[in-house]
């Protein structure tokens, strides 16, 4: 496909285009990603059993008598189930701080940020669109999305405030940091942290393993690619991003072949005119969380 | 304050190296002494945080003393133990103990030292003291001792030659009382006092704040008495804490009390209340005394004492209804007016018509003890003898007392009746336990040689030549503790819980090494100490290893006079073998020999009397530096009359200064507005602010009463110096006590 | 089982701090804090009728203790025998305990930053010890025992004496510390120390007035718009989202 044939909004396919395109992977989580992603969820699923099995207060719990007897059976003590706790914590912080250092310039420089999980107009009209749709309230199209839908954006904003939180108020605990007053709101902090990431957990997890149509996204948290089609669908802006990039490294490809003598009679179309999310310069196509 | 600490990190590692079903035990609190895997020893030994010497057991482990605690063997005080007695570690761990011998450089006075070795400082000593006995003779060397651990010192002392010694506890403290019993029954009051409180049916405490002034094994006798009903008759210008559990409270008008104890004493004679069999039986003087006490009515005593004639009549016969089971303590500090041993001699006639002395319930008889005795050659004769006065200017502070301290430093301060060159001082807070410090300090600068052996930098340090480090109790023998008035005698062990720290040593290697220098190797003609308590105990027949282990061992007492046997020799050993109601030996010397009122001169207008005592949680500027003791009670407050405060401008809790009639001023110190002390005193615990910059808890803390004691009131018959006779008045400061 | 109590003899008691230092010699307790404290009640009546005592306070190990609930991690339980304890691997040092008795008889031991108090010297008991502060004492003001036993004395005290508990009638969590003695000492205490209502932390108030309503409403809005997407999937079949 030429450059200037790469739509610059989501058009109907055809069954052979379809056809094509779901043959096609596009590459969006880097194996370490991946990996990261799965590290984190199983933290998040030990810890989450073993925090709600530590709160008996009647002020703070929410855990039903017998789970939280189960979980004292399981682990032999609550102590032991705290320290399991802290362990797992302690682990899970560390490792976040490697990826928080190490992949600094690559994933959570604030240019990184801005494109991946900033909320443009588009982003807006979806979230409004996608809720009518669940309501049965309208019959619009949603608007192209980029490499993160709006939901995936607002639950990776939510993360990513609610996790260096959890993490630190975390710390405090354990290490009864700038005494007592600040592990007591620590405490609270804490558990309203954890409290707003399962609300988007629900969603996330639903989304991920449920719900059939981001089936494609699920895979791709195991093998790191997604089908053409799906991106096509479902991130257009992003889809549209790779495709220009690969043709734009098929043109220098043919330059260089050729000798430089013909030049690109066609610069590619950067901005579709219905959003204004700007492109990256040198960004690697999805490989982001 | 956030810090990664090394238990954070070590909690965090073994938390990630701990993970599920371990079955670690959760972590509850445990005692230190419970935590490891060392063995804890239990070491039996007695306590010095006052001078009581309860039974202690120190737990120790690794070379480390975790904590004391009572010794449930003891034979007087079980396994209780007061608040300074488990707050001893905290003396043993102070850091601001002394810890090496101290040469001075610098002037006199400005506490300027170098460290010096041992062996140099133990030559220092001997080149002094030979230095001095050469140019002055031996008696220019006075000698201020305290408490039993300086009985090796003292031997030293008067090997040496002199007789100049002088402690606290005569003159400024219970001389009058023991000078007043013996002169009534024929032997002196002791400690711990003979007072047999737990089978009294009323007990009476003139001046005496037991409660406060803890002694353990006093406290639970007090307190086992009242609980098995006995009336409590307490006389106080002040409602301690005693107080506070009496039947009758007498706010009396201080300086009065021998009106009082006349007036008790009319009654019970007038309405022949008073133990007739017993005074027939045992006592001569009777019919003078009766004369005597003929015009002190009770309402002749209320216009001097204040108190109703009708509650002095209520008291009286609240004593006679349970005669002869009357506990009337004889006090323990009672030097306050001059008229002091008078006083004392009002109390034992009193307690005589009681017929209490030697009765249950009353005064019980001291059982004699007799320890080995260590052969010594004889002492040195002193051909100018003791310069304080005692057994001459006072006859009756004789060579068995302790000494009258002020007048040994009025003798240094005069050089008369001969000159005073040096002082050695032992375990005695010379300038907060002698009044009238202006004469101390003007003493000291006529000094040529001055060693101090102490265990903390208390003030006196400053002054000295030469300062010694002793071990702390807890870190040495003493000689053994010999209670004979106790209802069943018994000697104590005071040994070793962990080696020295430092370079402190204890008295008796101090003391030893001191006498070889000095040619005087032949007083001390034991081994070690251990070979000097076998050879003390052994005539006892104790086994020292059982000692050891028990902390104690007590014998058989005969404590009542229906118990006694010949070989406790006569039950009132005076001239006449009988209870002198009138004292001949007092007649003798031309004093009165019956007890006379003197009215004390009274606080000027604006002024009230100071007064004093002690706390709970104190044992004056012993523990004024620990720790722990001084997080219950960091300072002293001086309690005034709520009205007479209002009346001032005063308000609770607002910083002063005291200045007494003198215009000596006191350091800054809170006021306790109460309602329970009268309006014409002012009250203040003893033993806190004190100037010792060493003592870096305590310095200035509160306030010392030391320094509004510039007045004294001698008692002519034994040379107590009578300390209630200053008067104060509150100048206020700006700003609260933080 | 036994059920400790203990019981302050008020008339016994001199206000000597003997206990206060024994326990802290015992635990370790840091200056500034107490497991056991003793405090003057104020003086009353009119020169020279007067009134005074001495109030012996400690952790209660109550019936109802008001500190077990507000403990988020379990840290503070009740054991069979009635002592409260904490356990200190589970304590994470937020005060809420603290706040929530009314004797003020918990502090925070900033050394290991957890909570502290009077365990009844459990430790020493299993030793068949008696607590640090009952032998100590030289007034024997300080009486332990089981109530389960009818000949200990403080079965006397509680059930044939006069032996009082520090209640008012808005606070009456069944301590167990008695005060026996003088009516007129025992209401001296009560009026100079009476037990204050149980607090909650700043946190803990933000957190049930505002936050855990917060997070139930996000959690409760998430869940229910699942369910409907849920439901929807089921009813309009898998088909329509393949291609």
């Amino acid at each position: 496909m030429s450059a200037s044939a790469i739509p610059t909004v989501p058009t109907p396919l055809t069954s052979e285009q379809a056809e094509a395109m779901a043959q096609r992977q596009i590459k969006k989580h880097h194996v370490a990603i991946v990996l990261l992603h799965w590290f984190n969820a199983i933290s998040w699923l030990l810890e989450l059993a073993t925090g709600a099995g530590l709160i008996v207060s009647p002020y703070y719990r929410f855990a039903p008598l017998w789970y939280l007897q189960m979980m004292e059976g399981i682990f032999g003590s609550r102590a032991n189930m705290l320290r399991f706790h802290i362990a797992v914590g302690l682990t899970w912080t560390a490792v976040f701080l490697v990826y928080a250092i190490f992949g600094f310039r690559n994933y959570l420089r604030i240019e990184v940020l801005q494109h991946e999980i900033g909320l443009d107009r588009d982003d807006m009209q979806w979230l409004k669109v996608r809720t009518l749709l669940l309501l049965s309230r309208t019959k619009d199209p949603l608007p192209p999305q980029g490499v993160y839908n709006a939901g995936q954006k607002l639950f990776a904003l939510l993360v990513y405030t609610m996790v260096p939180l959890i993490m630190l108020t975390g710390l405090t605990m354990t290490f009864h940091w700038f005494g007592t007053t600040f592990v007591a709101w620590a405490m609270v902090l804490h558990f309203f942290a954890v409290g707003m990431v399962v609300s988007g957990l629900m969603i996330h997890v639903y989304m991920g393993a449920v719900f059939p149509e981001e089936k494609p996204a699920f895979y791709s948290m195991i093998t790191g690619v997604v089908d053409e089609l799906y991106a096509y669908r479902h991130h257009f802006k992003w889809w549209r991003a790779v495709k220009i990039e690969e043709q734009t490294w098929r043109d220098e490809l043919r330059s260089k072949e050729e000798g430089g003598a013909r030049s690109t009679d066609e610069k590619p179309d950067d901005n579709s005119g219905s959003d204004n999310a700007p492109l990256i310069s040198r960004p690697q196509s999805g490989d982001r969380r | 304050m956030s810090k990664i600490t090394r238990r954070g990190f070590l909690q965090t590692s073994s938390a990630l190296a701990g993970l599920v079903g371990t079955g670690v035990a959760s972590a509850e609190s445990r005692p230190p002494s419970w935590r490891g895997e060392t063995r804890v020893e239990q070491i039996a030994t007695n306590c010095e945080m006052c001078f009581w010497r309860c039974g202690v057991m120190a737990e120790v482990a690794d070379g480390k003393v975790l904590k004391l605690a009572g010794n449930p063997q003891h034979p007087l005080t079980g396994g209780q133990l007061c608040a300074r007695g488990n707050a001893g570690t905290q003396l043993l761990y102070d850091p601001d103990r002394l810890k090496y011998p101290l040469i001075r450089i610098g002037n006199r006075g400005e506490g300027k030292f170098r460290r010096a070795s041992w062996d140099e400082a133990l030559d220092f000593f001997a080149t002094h003291l030979k230095d001095l006995k050469q140019k002055y003779g031996a008696e220019s060397v006075g000698f201020f001792p305290h408490g039993v651990a300086a009985g090796f010192f003292g031997t030293l002392m008067k090997a040496y030659g002199t007789p100049n010694a002088a402690e606290p506890a005569f003159a400024q403290c219970r001389g009058p009382r023991d000078i007043g019993y013996q002169l009534t029954f024929g032997r002196a009051v002791n400690s711990p006092e003979p007072v047999d409180l737990e089978e009294s049916k009323c007990i009476v405490l003139i001046g005496s704040h037991i409660g406060e002034n803890v002694f353990t094994s006093q406290v639970t006798n007090f307190i086992t008495g009242l609980q098995r009903g006995a009336k409590l008759i307490v006389v106080d210008p002040r409602f301690s804490t005693a107080a506070s559990k009496a039947d009758h409270w007498l706010p009396i008008k201080p300086g009065t009390d021998i009106a009082l104890l006349m007036a008790w004493a009319n009654i019970l004679i007038v309405e022949t209340l008073y133990d007739k069999q017993y005074i027939e039986q045992y006592a001569t003087g009777m019919k003078e005394l009766e004369a005597h006490v003929k015009d002190f009515t009770p309402e002749w005593a209320e216009s001097m004492t204040e108190i109703p004639a009708a509650q002095i009549r209520d008291t009286a016969h609240m004593m006679a209804e349970a005669k002869p089971a009357v506990a009337i303590h004889p006090g323990r500090h009672v030097t306050w007016y001059g008229d002091d041993t008078q006083r004392a001699r009002a109390m034992a006639i009193l307690t005589a018509l009681l017929g209490a002395y030697g009765r249950k319930g009353g005064m019980f008889l001291p059982t004699k003890v007799k320890q080995g005795r260590i052969p010594l050659p004889p002492m040195p004769e002193s051909e100018r003898g003791r310069a304080d006065g005692a057994g001459t200017k006072y006859p009756l502070a004789t060579e068995e007392s302790q000494g009258l301290t002020q007048g040994l430093v009025q003798a240094t301060m005069n050089a008369s009746p001969y000159p005073i060159k040096g002082w050695v001082v032992y375990g005695q807070n010379i300038l907060e336990s002698i009044p009238q410090r202006q004469n101390t300090l003007k003493a000291i600068e006529q000094l040529e040689f001055m060693a101090v052996v102490d265990v903390l930098p208390v003030e006196q340090t400053n002054y000295a030549d030469l300062v010694l480090p002793e071990a702390t109790y807890l870190e040495r023998y003493d000689p053994p503790a010999v209670v004979t008035t106790s209802k069943r005698p018994f000697v104590a062990i005071r040994q070793p819980a962990i080696d020295p720290l430092y370079e402190s040593k204890p008295g008796w290697w101090i003391a030893k090494e001191l006498a070889n220098r000095m040619g005087l190797a032949d007083y001390f003609p034991w081994k070690d100490p251990e070979d000097h308590l076998s050879r003390l105990v052994q005539p006892l027949g104790i086994n020292l290893a059982e000692l050891k282990s028990l902390g104690a061992v007590s014998f058989d007492g005969h404590p009542y006079i229906d118990d006694r046997k010949e070989e406790d020799g006569p039950i009132f050993p005076t001239q006449s073998g009988k209870i002198e109601l009138v004292s001949s030996v007092l007649k003798d010397l031309n004093f009165d020999s019956l007890p006379k009122f003197t009215a004390v001169e009274q606080p000027p207008p604006g002024y009230m009397r100071l007064i004093y005592g002690r706390a709970p949680m104190h044992s004056f500027s012993r523990s004024e530096n620990n720790s722990w003791l001084d997080d219950l009670m960091p300072d002293n407050q001086v309690w005034i009359n709520a009205e007479f405060a209002a009346k001032a401008g005063i308000k609770n809790g607002q910083v002063v200064i005291l200045e007494n009639q003198d215009g000596a001023k006191s350091l800054p110190i809170a006021v306790r507005a109460t309602v329970g002390i009268r309006n014409d005193c002012a009250y203040m615990v003893h033993g806190f602010g004190t100037r010792a910059k060493g003592l870096t808890k305590a310095y200035k803390r509160g306030a010392s009463d030391t320094d509004l004691i510039t007045r004294v009131s001698i008692d002519p018959i034994m040379g107590a110096t009578g300390m209630r006779v200053n008067f104060v008045r509150v100048l206020p400061t700006t700003g609260e006590r933080s | 089982m036994p059920r400790y109590a203990m019981v302050i003899d008020q008339e016994r008691c001199v206000g000597c701090q003997s206990c206060t230092v024994a326990c802290k010699s015992e635990w370790d307790v840091p200056n500034g804090f107490a497991r056991t404290k003793v405090r003057q009640t104020g003086t009353i009546g009119t020169f020279p009728k007067l009134s005074t005592s001495f109030y012996v306070s400690q952790c209660n190990h109550c019936d109802r203790p008001t500190c077990v609930p507000a403990c988020p991690t379990g840290a503070t339980y009740q054991d069979q025998s009635g002592v409260v304890r904490v356990n200190r691997d589970l304590c994470i040092g937020c005060g809420s305990c603290v706040a929530a008795c009314p004797y003020g008889a918990r502090y925070i031991n900033a050394e290991i930053g957890k909570v502290d108090k009077c365990d009844f010297c459990v430790s020493r008991l299993g030793k068949g010890l008696q607590p640090a502060c009952v032998g100590t004492c030289p007034a024997h003001a300080k009486i332990f025992g089981d109530l389960e036993d009818s000949s200990s004395d403080v079965f006397r005290f509680v059930y044939r004496g006069a032996a009082k508990r520090m209640e008012t009638a808005n606070i009456a969590i069944g301590p167990n510390v008695y005060y026996a003695g003088k009516p007129e000492h025992t209401a001296l205490a009560l009026a100079s120390f009476a037990p204050v209502p149980p607090r909650t932390i700043a946190p803990g108030k933000v957190w049930s007035s505002l936050l855990n309503k917060v997070v139930y409403l996000a959690v409760g809005v998430t869940f229910l718009g699942q369910a409907v997407a849920f439901f929807r999937q089921l009813s309009t079949g898998e088909k329509q989202f393949e291609e």
